[in-house]
């Protein structure tokens, strides 16, 4: 579904991502792992396109398609859905506004009728209640004073309406209590856990992990992948941290 | 008329005005032709249509409103001198209302045409006007408003239509605990002046100036307010936000006054502006002369382009760059048009809005 080969980029002239290559199949979750400053949020921008990160070597394809040369709304149309780590305030644009012109512009651009007010209305109201976030939140402004909870809450909410076939999810998890956690983590699993979608899960911590389980695990430092391995490899991690890891892979 | 003579560009107030198509418009013959369609409201109320200053009498039904020469000082003004004396007024008396919104349409074909206005509003009385101006060529105003003790007035224009100039002169007192609100949407192809000189001459009077501009093209948009709080305890607001694309310009140069005997005067500015596009200009000028010491007046400017992580944020969920641009823009503008109590009247000129958004290219 997703490839990445031999993945180079760089931010303002810094190289930080220095050679990544990933694959992922429909079905599976990956979860991306490693120490501050390894890279972890540049390789999520760059999959969604944001500009002012330049990919200087390597590819990467969606479907067969190369990735690289799209722009980012058109990213979200083939069904890529990036979880912001800092989701964006938008005041005077409310929720449902932006959710119902994203969805709508997405499915234009697939060929696909165009929802109603009504139609739309119904499935926030479904996604909304699935995640435990109040529809009067979905009238306000974007994000507008929303608490740092509330915000990934509502990227998870968006991203049950979108449903994309593809979610690299950055840091969802960082700024949620156990219960704002368990309620994402349930989230993810009952949006994205199909045969037919991937996931790409960046996280620091493992107790995202024990909600929902990846398939691989691979440890990201220094710009490239140092360790991959299975669901007990962010176990290892959690009980030597990444400075062990890091050092036997180099 | 009299021949025309016109500011110089070199004069600080007028830096920004490119009046230099108005002596063709006023040597040009009008077509009198006037749109089938006109911008007309879907509410009851009185409908007045001029089309090149003349009240079209088949397609109005003026209510309360009466044509004819106009009485009180007339404006000191470069272009409002040239509007004359004879127009529209609307005298209402003690206590009367208009029920619905009267609604006038200046229709202007390819030339120039020039009325006076006058709105006298005696006390507790209660009006709400919006005008709109389409067509092509130079519609130039000038209107007189004076608001007796606890009169309240809603005065709304849109500047529409394809290209030329319109030039608005508003001379404005406010009396004892009244009210006046004015908001101005310039989202045609035409050039707008707007120059308005409001004075609050009771104690505790309100007043609001303020509007959205939206400029592309090499159009031009300039305001200049005065606002005086000649007596103590008045409130004024002005909010205006600008919106500019292409070559445009959009200035506003707003002042507030606040006179010796002006205490507690509350006043606040908010000028802001977005650029859409490198070669545009916006002016935002706050301007404030206080001679009284018991005073609250804030005054903020911004110029600025739109968030880039907020755009990036809309385009990551599939929205294109052009909409989620529109997207941003219009929230910007919503602040100003938000002030528009009437919502038949609001939601036309988000319309109006909307559709200039829809022209961008």
């Amino acid at each position: 579904m997703l490839k990445i080969d031999n993945l180079h980029a760089t931010v303002d002239g810094k190289a930080i991502l220095k050679g990544i290559s990933l694959e992922l199949n429909p079905g599976e979750i990956h979860a991306i792992m490693g120490p501050n400053g390894s890279g972890k949020s540049t390789l999520s921008y760059v999959l969604a396109g944001r500009p002012g990160y330049e990919v200087t070597e390597g590819s990467v394809t969606f479907e067969g398609e190369d990735l690289l040369a799209l722009e980012p709304h058109e990213r979200a149309a083939r069904g890529l859905f990036l979880g912001f780590q800092y989701p964006v305030e938008i005041p005077g644009v409310s929720n449902v506004q932006f959710l119902r012109t994203a969805l709508n512009a997405q499915r234009r651009a697939r060929g696909e009728a165009e929802l109603s007010a009504g139609e739309f209305l119904r499935i926030a109201r479904e996604q909304a209640a699935a995640l435990g976030f109040d529809m009067d939140m979905m009238k306000r402004g974007v994000n507008v004073g929303f608490s740092g909870g509330e915000k990934k809450r509502n990227e998870m909410v968006q991203m049950g309406i979108i449903d994309p076939r593809l979610a690299v999810l950055d840091e969802t998890d960082s700024g949620l209590d156990i219960d704002a956690l368990r309620v994402v983590g349930t989230g993810i699993n009952r949006i994205m856990r199909r045969p037919d979608k991937a996931v790409l899960l960046i996280t620091h911590y493992q107790r995202l992990l024990d909600l929902v389980e990846p398939d691989f695990v691979h440890v990201l430092a220094g710009g490239r992948i140092v360790r991959s391995g299975g669901p007990e490899l962010a176990h290892a991690l959690e009980r030597e941290g990444y400075g062990a890891l890091t050092e036997t892979a180099a | 008329m009299k021949s025309l003579v016109l500011p110089s560009n070199r004069t600080e107030g007028w830096r920004w005005s490119d009046l230099s198509r108005l002596p063709e418009f006023a040597e040009s013959e009008p077509t009198r032709i006037a749109p089938e369609v006109l911008p007309w409201l879907d509410i009851p109320g009185p409908r007045l249509l001029f089309v090149d200053g003349r009240l079209d009498h088949s397609r109005s039904d003026p209510g309360p409103v009466e044509i004819g020469d106009v009485d009180g000082e007339a404006i000191d003004h470069p272009l409002a001198r040239h509007a004359g004396r004879h127009g529209w007024k609307l005298i209402l008396g003690p206590d009367h209302a208009t029920a619905d919104p009267v609604q006038i349409v200046h229709a202007t074909t390819g030339a120039a045409d020039h009325l006076a206005a006058e709105i006298l509003l005696g006390s507790g009385a209660q009006a709400s006007i919006l005008e709109t101006f389409v067509g092509a060529g130079w519609a130039n105003r000038a209107t007189s408003i004076r608001l007796a003790k606890g009169a309240r007035l809603m005065l709304n224009r849109r500047a529409l239509g394809d290209t030329g100039f319109i030039s608005l002169t508003d001379q404005a007192a406010v009396g004892e605990g009244a009210s006046f609100v004015s908001v101005c949407l310039a989202a045609g192809g035409r050039d707008t002046r707007l120059d308005a000189a409001i004075t609050l001459t009771g104690t505790e009077a309100y007043a609001e100036a303020g509007g959205a501009l939206l400029a592309r093209g090499r159009q031009r948009h300039d305001i200049n307010l005065v606002l005086r709080h000649d007596q103590p305890a008045g409130m004024s607001r002005q909010l205006w936000r600008s919106v500019a694309d292409d070559m445009s310009a959009c200035s506003v140069a707003a002042r507030v006054e606040v006179a010796r005997d002006a205490q507690k005067t509350d006043g606040e500015q908010s000028l802001k502006g977005i650029l859409l596009s490198r070669g545009a200009t916006i002016n935002a000028k706050p301007e404030l002369e206080i001679f009284a010491d018991d005073v609250k007046c804030a005054h903020g400017a911004t110029v600025g382009e739109l968030d880039r992580n907020a755009l990036f944020y809309l385009e990551s969920r599939g929205i294109s760059p052009d909409d989620a641009t529109a997207l941003l823009t219009r929230a910007f503008v919503a602040d100003a048009l938000d002030r528009i109590g009437e919502e038949a009247v609001r939601a036309a000129f988000y319309d109006d809005g909307e559709a200039w958004f829809g022209g961008r290219e």
